[in-house]
């Protein structure tokens, strides 16, 4: 189901992880389960099915729905094989501390796997705002994404620092030089790349980290290795 | 000819500061051959010195640089007597205006009355905050249908997409409003101002040195969706027209 207009297909997504020489990618709805699209979890674990050993599944549920929230990620990750959880505050307002999403977050370390948030310049997801939930869910590994978009790089890098449990992803942020900032003070382990693909474009992402000018080791982790890790760890 | 349509020199109240040097090295890397240069607000807040600054360097590099004023329009007499000296003593090819740092709304009367009979191109700092979004700089190119706009950061700055919509609208409804590349990450809607409205609607532009040139040139002569021809007019023939570069 769209949202903004967006329609992005798994073959799509596909051809441009081809394009930028991508083994594999982590694929999610752009809008939430189980409103407004119900079957958003059967949509995204159908293409994950069409194309083995390429995608992999992150679950983008809303907070809001209680005890069926927690079902829906129970089965997504049990069930379905998903690797992690998706939570995008524009679309559900839901504060990244409020007691409903830290439940959610909550259930997802219980299955060894990361929270991703949209983490941007939007009020509900800057990365002090989501920093609350890194503070009352330690045991969990929160995955900022867009690692603070146009202009709270810097604060996506500080907060890190502040939340051993925090990790940051590269997609779309516009500065190279604020990825190797962020590996050169938390360290190549917890800095990922994406993309935001497929309507951004995959191999500009790349290049933005190779044009970071990060050692070969570091590169090797952020543009896969990290991920890698991550993904195994999940049960 | 390839141009970067918005490049900054100078020291900044508020950001990086960078020498004529490091932007020529900069257009060189990028194998670009000439680019805009605006003027940043110094620390003194004289922006009468930075377009003596801004003149000064395209004098030394006239084959390479295009130099736009910069004034603040809540200065009201006093901006329009600088918008004046600096587009008629120095020389210089147009106005960019920040709303942001200069503090006003982008289609605030004192600005409509600023640019009412202006002759030359306005490059407007655009996707910021209840200052200078979508719909407001699609307001100002609305009133002043004579002059041209071109809004930095495809005229939204919103990592959600949130501004795409607005933006698109604006383009839609102003024939006289045209958009940079600046920081845009989402392809498709690079592509898609090209598909709805005209390759001549979108020109290449770095940000430098707030934003690295090595890439945002990418997003121009990597867009699959963009055929020589456009490419060439959105890395250079664009900003030729519109800024009148020979």
């Amino acid at each position: 189901m769209p949202a903004l207009g967006w329609v992005l297909e798994a073959a799509h997504v596909v051809r441009r992880l081809d394009e930028a020489g991508i083994d594999r990618g982590v694929v999610m709805t752009i809008v939430d389960a189980p409103e407004v699209n119900p079957n958003a979890l059967e949509l995204v674990a159908e293409a994950c099915a069409a194309y083995p050993g390429r995608l992999e599944a992150f679950a983008r549920i809303h907070p809001w729905y209680g005890d069926w929230s927690l079902d829906l990620l129970d089965r997504a990750i049990g069930e379905l094989g998903f690797k992690g959880l998706k939570l995008h505050p524009v679309s559900t307002i839901a504060h990244p501390g409020g007691e409903e999403t830290l439940r959610l977050i909550r259930r997802a370390a219980e299955h060894s796997a990361p929270t991703l948030f949209h983490c941007g310049d939007e009020p509900l997801t800057t990365p002090l705002t989501i920093a609350h939930a890194a503070a009352a869910c330690p045991e969990a590994t929160i995955i900022l994404g867009h690692m603070g978009g146009y202009v709270h790089a810097d604060e996506a890098i500080d907060v890190a620092e502040r939340f051993p449990n925090l990790m940051l992803e590269t997609s779309a942020m516009p500065y190279p030089a604020k990825v190797s900032a962020a590996v050169e003070r938390l360290g190549p382990e917890r800095v990922l790349y994406a993309s935001d693909g497929p309507a951004c474009s995959p191999r500009i992402e790349l290049e933005k980290v190779r044009l970071a000018g990060l050692d070969p080791a570091a590169e090797r982790l952020v543009t896969g290795g990290n991920a890698e890790r991550i993904l195994a760890a999940v049960t | 000819m390839t141009v970067d349509s918005l490049t900054f020199v100078g020291e900044s109240l508020f950001g990086p500061a960078a020498t004529v040097d490091e932007l020529l090295r900069a257009l060189d890397a990028t194998e670009i051959e000439r680019a805009v240069v605006c003027p940043q607000r110094p620390q003194s807040y004289r922006l009468e010195d930075a377009n003596d600054a801004v003149a000064a360097a395209v004098g030394r590099h006239p084959d390479r640089l295009v130099g736009f004023a910069r004034v603040d329009p809540n200065q009201g007499d006093a901006a329009a007597a600088e918008l004046a000296r600096a587009t008629g003593d120095l020389g210089l090819g147009g106005l960019f205006l920040h709303p942001w740092e200069e503090t006003f709304r982008v289609h605030d009367e004192r600005v409509v009355q600023l640019l009412d009979g202006f002759a030359l191109p306005v490059i407007v700092a655009a996707g910021y905050p209840w200052l200078s979004e979508g719909a407001q700089v699609g307001e100002l190119a609305r009133r002043l249908p004579e002059v041209d706009v071109v809004a930095t950061n495809g005229c939204q700055i919103n990592i959600s997409g949130l501004g795409q919509t607005d933006a698109e609208l604006a383009l839609a409804a102003n024939a006289n409003l045209a958009v940079q590349t600046t920081g845009v990450y989402r392809e498709d809607f690079l592509e898609g101002v090209v598909e709805r409205l005209g390759a001549e609607r979108l020109l290449y532009a770095s940000g430098f040195p707030y934003f690295d040139p090595r890439l945002e040139v990418l997003r121009a002569r990597w867009a699959p969706g963009f055929d020589d021809r456009t490419k060439a007019v959105v890395l250079g023939g664009n900003a030729e027209r519109l800024f009148h570069l020979e």
